[in-house]
């Protein structure tokens, strides 16, 4: 009966005011996913947005006018949303390493031409409105792991009498995780002074797939052992990562990889793709330090005669001689090298060039200088001539060779960098073996949060109780009677101007006198030239700096000869070794056409 | 006879400025013949003569400055000779060139040059009524200042840094 009368109930409507809801929007919820923001202080241009976006909806727009620092991770682009494709699934949102990207509570957009749909989201949304924030990134839906998995490494009771490795490396388990936290941006990529393939081969890691990491690694690096322990990691400093959390492990990552692939297969994995015609051409190469080795790689994949000159009795240059073994263990470089010789390089060793540089000349098509900074520099404060005052560098290279060293009770170390704390914590091992204590004081011109010598080594240092004083400039070595009494410091209240030139100013009312019966200064290093001879150095052009003048190739202003690493370009392990691809490639082209 | 001798004292320790202007120009002399005539291996050179063209700018703003009608009618007022004069001095003799083994030494004696320089200048600035002169030992003082620290850079970046 109900049903039959039903109709009859839509009558009841005739004549009622009709209801006409606003066409202006409502506001939204507090979550809710509307158009865009993006913060462009924060955004670094990593292009994870548009990599996550399965629609393909973000695209990376270069911004003309935006700066760009590679070394610090930012990209000058930001991201450019396509409203055709966008499903507001906001992925992107939740992967984005910087936070920068957040949805709207603005969704109306009404417009003809569809090209106003494709936006370039600034703070201020779409419109320009400033609509408050949507969705944005929270912890629960944050994509990212932020924390670092820990590297085991030995204690300092373990470690601090003896040069076994600190850093253990990862396990299986950890790496996995390690590198599942990263995120393929490949901001590493670009930071890196040789450009690794650090995305591809963490990928490879996580994907269990141990040989196709040592193949990425080696596409760029033959020193990856070096390069897993020691590297300055600048891929780390631009990890996109890094700006909320922990960078990746990148540098452990690298070490895990290679650590895991036996010696044989990596030979095996680093040959493919070499040039198995000879070309004739003979190259000689002067220093068998990461710059000259990576260049006598390069060269000897394409099949040039590479020999290189040695002076000391190994190769491996400053990584042998210059880093203690409890950072870089010998038999890690040893199988860098080793690898660089299954090419076919030629290492003689023992063979100090002298003056023959004539005979390089005439003997070879091409002549690489690759020596390191092997020269220790001085203070010359007042007292610094006594044979009780000793150079790091020197030092350092001695306790590789195994030479006596007389090792004092007390012992200041001047400088505030690697080298400093590398001899510092060398001496300091040396003395808990003789002395049963140590006695170690590092003097840093630096404050504490400006150190050269990277945190790590502070750190341990501090662990394996060495006194550290910083702001501290050297005033002299006060000798009596020609005994050595220790080294007087004054503070330093500023290194740098305004401009950021070095002009140290000091307060010499506060003075320390830092008991000593040796010290050791650790302040610079300088290149060793003389074996270039006098008709050569004359016949080069050199900088103001002291350094030969060389082209985007390393070529000198002689054709015949090129110049790489530490010599031109300072210490540094990564860039000599992307300074050794570069003067390998113009050497390459150079005997390509000779 | 007391009084007499204080003044002969105090007039001893006055210099014109003519006197002044003709020691800071055989100072920035010296330094010009010191870097032009240092016996180095071609791989300093650069360096030196970089030195060389400096002390030669210097050398001219005097030239300049000496016939500058502003100065020209306080060339024979007396001023107080400042206690870094003798070090002043003492840079005018050149030293043995033996002493300049490597950069670090060049550099060193050029930023000792500097700020003796830069010491002179400004005690000088300090002893002279506020005017044109004050302002011109103000201006060299500056000058000196900015020298050093340009040069202070160059050491930063070869002593410490490995040349780079």
């Amino acid at each position: 009966m109900k049903s039959i009368l039903a109709p009859l109930k839509a009558l009841s409507f005739l004549g009622r005011e009709p209801v006409t809801l606003p066409i202006a929007p409502r506001p939204a919820a507090p979550n809710y996913r509307g158009f865009h923001i993006n913060d462009w202080e924060k955004c670094i241009g990593c292009g994870t947005c548009a990599t996550i976006c399965d629609n393909y909806a973000i695209r990376m727009v270069d911004i003309k006018d935006l700066s760009s620092d590679p070394i610090k991770g930012i990209k000058p682009r930001r991201p450019a949303i396509d409203y055709g494709r966008c499903c507001w699934c906001a992925l992107c949102v939740d992967v984005c390493p910087t936070g920068s990207l957040a949805l709207s509570r603005e969704y109306v957009h009404i417009g003809l031409d569809l090209n106003t749909f494709f936006i370039l989201p600034d703070e201020k949304g779409m419109h320009g409105l400033g609509f408050p924030k949507g969705w944005a990134k929270s912890s629960d839906s944050d994509l990212l792991d932020l924390k670092r998995q820990p590297i085991p490494e030995l204690t300092a009771k373990e470690r601090q009498d003896s040069f076994v490795e600190i850093v253990q490396g990862f396990d299986d388990q950890t790496a996995l995780l390690e590198a599942s936290r990263c995120i393929q941006c490949g901001m590493c990529h670009d930071a890196c002074p040789t450009h690794m393939h650090a995305p591809e081969y963490i990928r490879a890691i996580w994907a269990g797939e141990l040989e196709e990491a040592v193949q990425q690694i080696y596409r760029t690096n033959p020193l990856a052992n070096v390069c897993g322990r020691v590297c300055t990691h600048r891929c780390e400093t631009a990890c996109s990562i890094g700006v909320r959390g922990k960078a990746i492990s990148i540098r452990w990552l690298k070490r895990y990889a290679m650590d895991k692939v036996s010696h044989e297969r990596i030979k095996q994995i680093a040959s493919k793709g070499r040039n198995t015609i000879e070309s004739g051409k003979k190259v000689a190469i002067v220093g068998a330090g990461p710059a000259g080795l990576t260049a006598a790689y390069d060269l000897a994949r394409q099949g040039h005669a590479v020999t290189i000159f040695e002076a000391l009795e190994k190769p491996g240059g400053m990584m042998r001689y210059g880093i203690p073994e409890y950072r870089l263990p010998y038999d890690k470089i040893d199988e860098d090298i080793d690898v660089i010789e299954s090419m076919g390089v030629d290492i003689r060793c023992n063979v100090h060039i002298g003056h023959q540089m004539a005979s390089l000349e005439n003997d070879f098509d091409a002549t690489l200088i690759a020596i390191g900074l092997h020269g220790g520099r001085s203070t010359r404060v007042p007292g610094t001539d006594h044979p009780h005052v000793y150079s790091a560098i020197d030092l350092l290279r001695r306790l590789t060779l195994k030479e006596k060293i007389e090792v004092k009770k007390k012992i200041v170390v001047i400088g505030g960098g690697n080298v400093a704390f590398d001899i510092a914590r060398s001496l300091a091992r040396l003395q808990r073996n003789l002395f049963g204590e140590v006695k170690v004081v590092i003097t840093a011109l630096e404050d504490r949060e400006n150190l050269l010598a990277s945190p790590v080594e502070v750190k341990e240092a501090n662990e394996e109780e060495l006194q550290l004083f910083t702001s501290r400039g050297p005033r002299r070595c006060v000798v009596k009677d020609g005994t050595l009494m220790g080294l007087e410091t004054v503070r330093c209240i500023s290194i740098f101007d305004e401009q950021g030139r070095f002009h140290p100013k000091y307060d010499d009312s506060d003075l320390i006198f830092h008991e000593a019966d040796m010290v050791v200064e650790a302040i610079g290093q300088a290149p060793q030239l003389d074996f270039l001879g006098d008709e050569l150095t004359e016949r080069l052009e050199w900088d103001k700096r002291g350094r030969p003048v060389i082209n985007q190739g390393g070529c000198t202003s002689e054709p015949w000869l090129w110049a790489a690493g530490d010599v031109v370009e300072g210490p540094d392990v990564i860039h000599a070794i992307a300074a050794g691809h570069r003067v390998a490639n113009s050497i390459h082209q150079y005997l390509s056409i000779k | 006879m007391q009084e007499k001798g204080e003044d002969y004292k105090s007039l001893k320790e006055m210099v014109t400025i003519g006197e002044i202007l003709k020691k800071a120009s055989a100072f920035e002399q010296s330094a010009f013949n010191f870097y032009s005539t240092l016996k180095v291996s071609k791989r300093l050179r650069p360096l030196v003569q970089d030195l060389a063209k400096e002390e030669q700018s210097h050398l001219d703003l005097f030239q300049t400055l000496s016939k500058h009608p502003d100065l020209e009618n306080h060339i024979a007022d007396l001023v107080k000779v400042p206690a870094s004069d003798h070090r002043f001095s003492d840079y005018i003799l050149l030293p043995k060139q033996d002493d300049f083994r490597d950069e670090q030494a060049i550099l060193q004696y050029a930023l000792g040059r500097e700020q003796v320089a830069m010491q002179q200048y400004d005690s000088l600035a300090k002893e002279t009524p506020p005017g044109p002169i004050q302002d011109l030992f103000r201006f060299l003082a500056n000058e000196e200042l900015e020298h050093k620290k340009e040069l202070e850079k160059w050491y930063y970046e070869i002593v410490h840094s490995g040349g780079v």
